[in-house]
């Protein structure tokens, strides 16, 4: 082939190979724009809408003990009355689910999907017997270890005919208590005794809904949002109150939570720990914060390459089993050490959620199509 | 070689640099072929053309039977380039190791061993090249156009930066190739060494050959001589007889036709007083010859 | 002996007794023999518990140790990615210039090999300095952290292998440059070009609504097609390296796309080549 030829040949051969580089990579890399890698916002401090959500709440002015006036007179700030109201002291239990910004999260929309799986009828007799939407009137919920608290805006509700035979008296400022009525009871051996059926109930101000074991632990709680309480710290300090659920656990509960086989780790808790502070984001995907603190800072650290030893073999596990949604959960798990405290953080990708609540939504639609029909 | 053109054209430039113009050369098979020229006439063009370093615009260029695009042909030549750049840090060698490699040829160490020895490096074979002086170098570049016995050597100046010893060795190993029935083309600015080593010349200018034959006719100088009389000659009495007064004192010329008129002329010379002491033809070395060709065309200055 | 592993060799030969060249074997052995002596890890059932550097414990979480070792494992991909094209682009600008420089080319060109071979046997040898490079850091990466953290992954030799085919794209653009204008600088100057361009095309999804719909988008659309995707291959080196998904549709056809691209911009240096006098 003379010099001519074989220089043709190779522009030839060039050109060809553009085009073909061109179209492998084109098929290879895709035309699509890379999807965004899920990342997982955990609640590690107060952001500014949690902020001013705080500063919204502080509606409530506690009354003063008025003295001599030998104090210097400060004037009283407000409060968030359902932080005052928590049970106070160490080794409490309270947690705070943010109800009305879980509504407006996607999750809270998969929740609800769940919750109207009939269409919504068991809702809406709820609604007509109570007069409170729970989807519009109910802003937070706490469980405590004395009981539960909701707060929001009852003024519509009907106390008196949900409560029946209970009998109800003022309390305090702005309280009504309702007390159920007693039963009698004979037991097996003849004897008989008096219990509560229901539980003792509070509304305070028709802001706050409190449900207690019975009416003294009622009456406590108003008494702490009132200013007549224990002069001790709010189980959940205002700084605290981020994410869609916040919350204090006492080691105790904590332990008892725990699955029987985790028995050996259960009781490690007990001993290093002294509380567990948790929060959870539910913005877009489910992550959770718990930090857990100690008086040992050596045993505190131990716990968390314990805690992070156990997620991570977890993980192996679900790996080598094929369990590849769990694999991808414990993907974010990891232990944060940071002296006598440690923040283990834990997330559900929202598309996790998604996929296991979806019989959720199919069903509701199936109902709801259904009733119009009908 | 044939009607061998080379058109140096540069962008944006609608003329073109004309490196040769139409070159026909033929040279025979086992001759010792010296290339002369001045600067510029066109001969490391030439030389490359013969290789195919550089590609002839037009004309065709045949060498040992083929195409010097071919490399099978290529394997039969050894080539020293004019200014050969050699890698620093290799020992001679591991250099001549790879050149037999490239050359197609299988691993001879003790081949290589003998072409260093031959060329005068057996000491400093082991050393890096980057020390070499330029001498060394050029052996070094001798050394490699022999691997693989080439049928035709062409070296661009082998001697330059050799010492007037090296010069001799060189010039002893090209006789040695030349008389193995290697085809050897030389291109040197010694012509000294040309004469010396080659039996044919071509002679360069301006992109075209101006002369080619073999040595001997090219220098034989024809009817004149040069003529050397003791001092005290009358310039004038003896250019009534047709002796020329030369650049030097006592040197004249003279035409004659053959021994008889050379004969009578400088009888006429002695008769008129002149005492004969140097009698040489005139125009026999290279260097006169190439004056001679390439002057009327107004070259100015012989180099290669 | 094929002429094109024979240049090969002298290219290889010639790279083996450059100083910075040697340097650069040197410092990647001082860098690993560092971090291996200086890097202290503490695995707990699988999770990375703790790290010390220079004695100094580092605050990182607790977690799984792939996880845990995903950044460094991604760094090290980029590192080697980036870092690597680049060091190649100045270590290897004047390789062709220099065998392609008076005296030296003419010899060459008179040996009996083809035009070609001499450019492609350049080609290999630099590709073999390369991927030689390469491997020799990223094989100490990985048995420094397979050693001290019990993870063994191939993944940074493979992400350091794909590195060598974005490098060869560009190396063989530096190449072609060569053939057309003997000049180290230049050859460098076009590899940071294509390197650059390399970047954008990877992008190109990204970048394009960025032009004015029309002409120039599809100019843009048009160019980018063709050039080497060689942000994207970083992108899928740093999975691979980390072991997470890839973002490609398919990694096969990408790094064979970034290669023939290569022999595309090495045949119009055969062109070139083919067609130049000495």
């Amino acid at each position: 082939m003379d010099n001519r030829r074989r220089r043709r040949v190779w522009l030839g051969v060039a050109g060809l190979l553009f085009v073909l580089a061109g179209v492998l990579m084109f098929t290879g890399q895709g035309d699509k724009l890379p999807e965004e890698e899920p990342q997982v916002e955990f609640p590690r401090r107060m952001r500014g809408q949690e902020r001013e959500r705080a500063e919204r709440r502080k509606t409530w002015v506690m009354p003063t003990v008025v003295d001599a006036g030998t104090a210097a007179a400060e004037r009283p700030r407000p409060q968030d009355p359902l932080l005052a109201a928590l049970p106070r002291g160490a080794g409490r239990t309270a947690v705070v689910i943010e109800a009305n910004a879980l509504r407006h999260s996607p999750i809270g929309e998969l929740l609800l999907d769940c919750m109207m799986r009939d269409g919504g009828k068991e809702l809406d007799e709820f609604r007509k017997k109570s007069g409170v939407d729970p989807l519009q009137d109910l802003d937070r919920l706490v469980i405590t270890d004395q009981g539960m608290m909701l707060s929001g805006n009852f003024a519509n509700a009907k106390f008196q005919e949900l409560m029946g035979d209970a009998v109800s008296m003022d309390y305090g400022q702005g309280a009504r208590v309702y007390e159920p009525g007693e039963t009698i009871v004979t037991g097996p051996d003849g004897n008989t005794s008096s219990v509560h059926r229901r539980p003792a109930v509070g509304i305070w101000n028709n802001q706050l809904f409190m449900v207690g074991q019975n009416p003294d632990d009622v009456k406590a709680a108003i008494d702490r949002v009132e200013g007549r309480g224990p002069d001790e710290p709010p189980t959940i300090p205002e700084g605290s109150t981020y994410g869609e659920m916040y919350g204090v656990l006492s080691v105790e509960h904590l332990a008892r939570l725990l699955p029987p086989d985790q028995a050996e780790l259960a009781q490690r808790l007990r001993d290093v720990a002294q509380n567990v502070e948790l929060h959870v984001d539910a913005t877009s995907d489910v992550a959770l914060v718990a930090e857990v603190r100690g008086k040992d800072k050596d045993q505190v650290t131990d716990l968390g390459k314990s805690l992070g030893a156990a997620l991570s073999l977890a993980r192996m596990r679900a790996q080598a089993e094929g369990e590849k949604e769990m694999a991808q959960l414990l993907d974010f798990a990891r232990v944060q050490p940071d002296g006598s405290s440690f923040k283990l953080e834990m997330a559900v990708p929202l598309s996790v959620i998604q996929e296991r609540l979806a019989f959720c939504k199919e069903e509701r639609q199936a109902a709801e199509a259904d009733a119009g029909v009908r | 070689m044939r009607g061998l053109r080379k058109t140096y054209r540069r962008l944006f430039r609608k003329v073109g640099n004309e490196a040769l113009r139409g070159m026909d050369l033929s040279v025979p098979e086992g001759s010792a072929f010296g290339l002369i020229g001045p600067n510029g006439a066109g001969k490391t063009t030439f030389i490359k053309s013969i290789l195919g370093i550089v590609q002839p615009t037009e004309g065709t260029v045949r060498v040992l039977g083929g195409s010097p695009e071919d490399p099978r042909i290529r394997a039969r030549i050894g080539y020293l380039p004019e200014r050969l750049h050699l890698p620093g840090s290799w020992t001679a060698t591991a250099f001549l190791a790879t050149v037999t490699r490239l050359k197609g040829l299988k691993a001879d160490a003790p081949g290589n061993r003998r072409l260093l020895e031959r060329v005068g490096l057996a000491d400093a074979a082991g050393r890096k090249i980057g020390g070499y002086s330029k001498g060394m170098r050029q052996r070094l570049g001798l050394a490699a156009a022999l691997v693989g016995s080439p049928s035709l050597l062409v070296l661009d100046e082998p001697t330059d930066g050799i010492d007037p010893m090296g010069r001799l060795e060189v010039r002893r190993i090209l006789l040695e190739e030349v008389q193995r029935g290697t085809t050897l083309f030389l291109n040197s600015h010694l012509l000294a060494e040309t004469e010396r080593v080659c039996d044919r010349v071509a002679i360069l200018a301006d992109g075209r050959v101006l002369r080619e034959g073999r040595l001997e006719d090219l220098a034989r100088g024809g009817a004149r001589w040069m003529v050397r009389f003791a001092p005290g000659a009358d310039a004038e009495a003896l250019a009534e007889e047709g002796f020329a007064r030369g650049s030097a004192d006592g040197v004249y010329r003279v035409e004659a036709e053959d021994a008889a008129a050379l004969n009578a002329a400088l009888d006429r010379a002695r008769s008129k007083g002149a005492l004969l002491v140097e009698l040489r033809r005139d125009g026999t070395d290279l260097e006169s010859v190439l004056l001679g060709t390439v002057a009327p065309a107004g070259a100015a200055g012989v180099a290669a | 002996m094929n002429p094109v592993l024979g240049i090969a060799g002298y290219v290889l030969r010639e790279a083996m007794s450059r100083k910075f060249i040697l340097a650069f074997v040197v410092g990647i052995t001082l860098v690993l023999s560092v971090v291996a002596l200086s890097l202290r890890i503490e695995v707990v059932d699988g999770a990375l518990a703790a790290s010390r550097l220079f004695g100094n414990e580092l605050r990182a979480s607790i977690r799984s140790v792939d996880v845990a070792l995903r950044p460094v494992y991604t760094a090290a991909a980029f590192i080697v990615f980036y870092g690597g094209i680049l060091f190649g682009i100045v270590a290897c600008s004047d390789f062709a210039p220099s065998l392609l420089s008076p005296g030296r080319i003419e010899h060459l060109l008179a040996l009996p090999i083809q035009r070609w071979h001499l450019l492609a046997g350049t080609f290999l040898g630099v590709m073999v300095l390369a991927v030689g490079g390469t491997l020799y850091g990223t094989t100490g990466l990985v048995l420094i952290f397979g050693v001290k953290a019990g993870y063994w992954t191939a993944g940074p030799l493979i992400a350091g292998l794909m590195a060598c085919v974005g490098f060869a794209a560009v190396y063989a653009v530096m190449l072609t440059t060569a053939t057309l204008v003997r000049s180290a600088a230049l050859c460098a100057a076009a590899g940071f070009v294509v390197m650059v361009s390399g970047i954008i095309a990877g992008f190109r999804q990204q970048i394009a609504p960025m032009f004015e719909d029309g002409f120039s988008r599809s100019a843009f659309e048009a160019v980018t097609l063709i050039l080497p995707r060689l942000s994207s291959l970083a992108q899928a080196a740093g999975n691979i390296a980390s072991s997470t998904p890839l973002e490609v549709n398919s990694l096969g056809m990408l790094l064979m796309g970034v290669l023939v691209f290569g022999f595309g911009a090495l045949a119009v240096g055969f062109w070139r080549f083919e067609g130049k006098d000495y």
